[in-house]
């Protein structure tokens, strides 16, 4: 396909590209922004100020917890810091941070991919047994999944496959999370249908429009689903829990929980410290790929 | 199958190949309009790996808990078939029926003050385009925390006797003390922290306002329409599909509420059962009763209220919820 | 024999290597029959699991390396989580098949794990690769199902009551002595909390099935009767959650509203009660919890101190899954954990006052464990017989006996109804 029938079949249907606007400000945009500067800053303050005391509390000593509720450390110390920084039973602590890693972009690549090519599947092609399917993959989310843990289990026992990454990551490759397929559908059924009828006339088979036209015009969808797969993956904790056993093995979630073990000792200032720690990958993770949000359907790539 | 049958049109990767067009036949060739099936070779295709998901990973254990939901099963010895004796004690359950009615007081309560909240910051946020960078991830940033200990002592921190909640509520005159020993007042703290973690639905939405073409706004504006009425008559069209979504999500979502409830409640469901959702609940039947059998029956009677619910949404959604790819 | 020769040959060891096991397979080690030691020619790889925090997994490691050490040929693959993962983790296994080799395990499952043969039974290795005449025989009793060995005690506590001498001496009143009638305990409850705004003189001690236990005790009785039911009445338990209802109006115990914000935390360990009935192990947790330099422990409140209300509960035992395949290294793993000195010099009481007399010389306790130590000594005239294993679904039930007596607390639910809510919930749970 080339570039030339797409920008004209994009012309036919009215191209979904904003035109760049740049406008004085008039008197009442600036009063606008004013109200929305200072709305969405105390807004900001209330939605942080947990996270603000969590961040604060990694910094006070375990027998501040529960006698000291206030933001500020009676007696601030790093030494929860220093213990997490310690590793856990001679297991250094980046190992838990780069098996979470692993796992959350293993998580992305294979949810990207399944999920993406079963909801065009769903949404744009005719194909016998299609609202059966459909209902089916519904029918997925509403199970809670706790009864289906042992079932699960057994599976991947039978297959050897415990005690390695297979188990939590192959589902993700075979789209087994409705949650990203419905998602994807949502998105792609909402695009214009002229395009892929613009693409077809040129020739163009079911693949090339999928990774030429659809792909690139749901990329909001797609850079949303690759957040959540690694943010859930990174705080997944029954899944690693079931299938992993060797401590080098473990993610983040499982290390965080030894620090508080209440049949012996908790030490509730290293597992806010490690939450915290914890925090700081996903949140980098958050704010590179939130960016590609911004620019959405105005600068992305219908030019071929 | 070849490219001059009947049902022919299925572009696989073959035909798509420059230069091999398949000369206009489907235009011209009367292709008869079936319902269901004209893509069955591209579809199964893409659908392969969802597929074998479904086969391998879903629907076997899905069907293992539907017969589980029949039985007694201590997870220890072979299910003992007891018919319908899981949902018989199910209906006689009074713990049971508590955790139902704090299910949906939770589901409808909460779900749509965690929306109106997600889709009002997505559009403050879309508003502008400098510094709303900062200002996404940090509305983003609670929901980046997992269920851990750590959120339990947050959240305890922030409602407990002059903790931030009490300490503001009381510059208003209003003296509830610490919310976390309150069981009425539990249900009202766990739905501030669904609504705090808010970022996804947001982050969904933001998205979905993305899609929005900017002419249809400048259109509306040629017409002379303010904020209020672009947001109904633009907005909330064009951002159905998303609404939708969301909507049916969250509510599945909240249904199931667990890690949340479960952290919090230390797993016991308490203060006084005001934590014991439905699925905390059920968890404390499989896990720690031991009782697999009532748990799969409990299973399946949440998939059942909620596939239902489900159905009425989707039935409904014809009226309101508008695809781009299916008007223009 | 001749067959894992070709085997490890195959398998491409070294020739030396093969050479020096010919010669200790010449020694004649019958690995065959059960019971025995290991066959220290056969590479073993051994999946051992326990519950605990960062620091107990450190003082397994060391013991874990000590022993691959002493026996080289077999490979430990240690494994940890936190308690209630540690159990959902073990049940899914259970089902599923393919529990670790040898499991660090609670008092109130093994009933229910060896019932289900699950656990192997150790009897044929005591005295073949086990020792146990180490062991006290009442302690060992514990590990014992219907004359089956199915696990070893590592240590023991006992009930017991803490005191935070900071706080009482911040009230400016006389401590608690221990083993005195229970309307001693509560008047000092009562002038601690007198005497001080913010802390409490103690817990409601309603809330714990132990203390029904050891009140039930001292009367001559148990929580359960041989076969498994509840050895009281309805009307009983309503009376015992009503007995304290004085001490909760006139906040002499700690509001369940404030425990409540506490949590995870418990009041002892915030340092907002001055004492609290508990383990006799949870020396060390309420240390990191208070901070405080030193605690006390003394005897919990008896009308009659003649009669042996207290027991000695193993505070962990050790067991072999029935589907190891190597039981002779799993025997041989477990005799290291429980006899050894070594061991017992790494983990000093932090696993319970070491039950073997050969771990306890090795541990040479000190501080607080000593003290823990002392306290169990002092009280020995009210040592008796354990309670039987507890029954399946004890665990669950002694959660439930908690949450409904919070809700009490609380004021959610009346002492009359949560006896019927408990009445109910036992029927279902000790009925399957």
């Amino acid at each position: 396909m080339t570039t030339a029938n797409i920008e004209s079949a994009t012309n036919s249907v009215g191209s979904p590209v904003r035109p760049v606007r740049k406008r004085p400000q008039t008197p009442r945009k600036t009063a606008a922004t004013v109200a929305w500067i200072v709305g969405i800053v105390l807004l900001t303050a209330v939605v942080l100020y947990p996270l603000l005391w969590m961040i604060s509390a990694s910094f006070k000593p375990n027998a501040e917890f529960g006698s000291n509720q206030s933001l500020l450390p009676e007696n601030p110390t790093f030494d929860n810091f220093v213990k997490v920084m310690e590793g856990v039973a001679g297991i250094p602590t980046w190992k838990f941070f780069w098996n979470s890693t692993i796992l959350g972009i293993g998580a992305v690549i294979g949810t990207v991919i399944s999920s993406s090519m079963a909801a065009y599947a769903f949404a744009r092609l005719d194909f016998k047994g299609r609202p059966l399917f459909f209902a089916m993959m519904i029918g997925t989310l509403l199970l809670p999944f706790h009864v289906l843990i042992i079932p699960q289990y057994m599976i991947f026992r039978n297959l050897g496959m415990v005690d390695t990454f297979f188990p939590l990551l192959v589902g993700k490759f075979l789209a087994t999370e409705a949650f990203f397929v419905f998602l994807m559908v949502q998105f792609i059924r909402n695009l214009p249908k002229e395009l892929d009828e613009a693409a077809r006339i040129d020739g163009c088979g079911h693949w090339r429009i999928f990774w030429s036209i659809t792909l690139p015009l749901i990329k909001p969808a797609l850079i949303t689903s690759s957040i959540f797969a690694f943010i859930w993956s990174w705080n997944d904790f029954l899944g690693p829990l079931l299938y992993l056993n060797s401590p080098e093995n473990y993610p983040l979630p499982l290390a965080l929980r030894v620090f508080n073990d209440q049949s012996s000792a908790s030490d509730y200032g290293a597992t806010v410290a490690i939450s915290v720690l914890a925090l700081l990958p996903v949140m980098l993770f958050f704010v590179i790929f939130q960016r590609f949000l911004v620019d959405g359907v105005a600068t992305q790539g219908l030019k071929g | 199958m070849t490219t001059g049958s009947a049902h022919a049109p299925v572009n696989t990767r073959t035909t798509a190949e420059p230069g091999t067009r398949p000369a206009g036949n489907r235009r011209t060739g009367g292709q008869p309009k079936r319902k269901g099936g004209k893509d069955n070779l591209a579809g199964y295709l893409f659908l392969t790996p969802w597929l074998i998901g479904l086969f391998a990973l879903t629907l076997g254990p899905m069907l293992f808990s539907l017969y589980l939901a029949f039985t007694d099963y201590n997870l220890f010895t072979a299910p003992k078939w007891t018919g319908l004796g899981n949902f018989e004690r199910m209906a006689g359950d009074t713990v049971f029926w508590g955790s139902v009615q704090i299910t949906l007081i939770y589901v409808l309560v909460g779900t749509p003050i965690k929306l109106a909240a997600a889709l009002g910051v997505a559009m403050l946020l879309n508003f502008k385009s400098k510094g709303t960078g900062f200002f996404r991830s940090a509305f983003y940033a609670p929901s980046l925390i997992g269920a851990s200990v750590s959120i339990a002592i947050v959240w305890r921190a922030m409602f407990s006797t002059n903790g931030p909640i009490d300490n503001g509520l009381n510059l208003f005159g209003i003296n509830l003390g610490g919310w976390v020993g309150v069981p009425a007042l539990v249900m009202p703290m766990m739905i501030l922290l669904a609504v705090w973690q808010f970022g996804a639905p947001m982050v969904i939405f933001l998205a979905g306002l993305k899609q929005i073409p900017g002419e249809l706004y400048e259109a509306a504006s040629v017409d002379g329409a303010k904020a209020w009425r672009k947001f109904l008559s633009v907005t909330l069209p064009m951002l159905s599909p998303v609404i939708f979504f969301n909507l049916l999500l969250e509510m599945i979502n909240a249904f199931q509420i667990f890690a949340s409830a479960y952290i919090i409640g230390s797993g016991s469901g308490g203060p006084a059962g005001a934590t014991n959702f439905y699925t905390v609940y059920l968890y404390t039947r499989a896990f720690t009763n031991n009782q697999m059998g009532y748990a799969a029956a409990m299973a399946w009677v949440l998939l059942i209220a909620v596939g239902i619910l489900a159905f009425i949404l989707f039935r409904t959604s014809k009226s309101w919820v508008h695809y781009g790819g299916d008007t223009k | 024999m001749f067959n894992k020769f070709s085997r490890r040959a195959g398998s491409g060891v070294a020739v030396t290597v093969a050479a020096a096991l010919m010669l200790t397979a010449c020694g004649g080690n019958g690995g065959g029959e059960a019971g025995g030691t290991p066959d220290p020619n056969e590479e073993v790889t051994l999946n051992f699991t326990w519950w605990g925090n960062e620091d107990r997994a450190e003082r397994y490691n060391e013991a874990i390396a000590l022993f691959e050490e002493e026996n080289p040929n077999i490979d430990v693959n240690g494994t940890f989580m936190d308690f209630p993962a540690y159990w959902e983790k073990r049940q899914t296994e259970a089902a599923g098949g393919g529990l670790p080799d040898v499991m660090q395990f609670d008092y109130s499952y093994l009933r229910q794990y060896g019932q289900n043969g699950l656990l192997l039974d150790l009897n044929d290795y005591v005295g073949n690769g086990l020792t146990t005449d180490t062991i006290d025989d009442t302690l060992l009793a514990t590990g014992k199902l219907e004359d089956q060995t199915l696990g070893v005690p590592t240590g023991y506590n006992a009930w017991s009551l803490f005191e935070n001498p900071a706080l009482i001496e911040q009230a400016g009143v006389e401590g608690y002595e221990g083993g005195t009638s229970w309307e001693e305990y509560e008047e000092y409850m009562a002038s601690v909390s007198d005497a001080s705004d913010e802390v409490f003189g103690g817990t409601d001690y309603t809330g714990r099935i132990q203390n029904f236990e050891l009140q039930l005790r001292q009367e001559g009785r148990e929580l359960f009767t041989e076969d498994g039911q509840l050895n009281f009445t309805q009307e009983e338990l309503a009376e015992f959650w009503s007995s304290t209802a004085d001490l909760r109006e006139n906040e002499t115990v700690i509001p369940a509203r404030t425990l409540e914000e506490l949590l995870p935390k418990s009041g002892f360990g915030s340092n907002l009660t001055a004492s609290e009935m508990t383990w006799s192990n949870f020396m060390g947790g309420y240390l990191g919890d208070t901070g405080a330099e030193d605690l006390n422990i003394v005897a919990p409140p008896t009308n009659d101190p003649s009669v042996k209300d207290l027991y000695q509960k193993p505070s962990m035992l050790h067991a072999v899954s029935a589907g190891t395949e190597h039981p002779e290294a799993a025997v041989a793993f477990v005799e290291f954990l429980i006899n050894s000195p070594e061991v017992g010099k790494i983990f000093g009481a932090s696993l319970g006052v070491p039950a073997s007399e050969t771990a306890l010389e090795g541990a040479a306790l000190e501080g607080p464990e000593l003290e823990v130590k002392e306290y169990l000594d002092s009280v020995a005239d009210r040592i008796g017989e354990p309670p039987a294993a507890p029954v399946v679904g004890y665990g669950a039930l002694e959660n439930t006996f908690l949450t409904l007596g919070t809700s009490i607390g609380l004021g959610s639910i009346s002492p009359e109804d949560a006896a019927q809510q408990f009445f109910d919930e036992a029927a279902v749970t000790l009925a399957g």
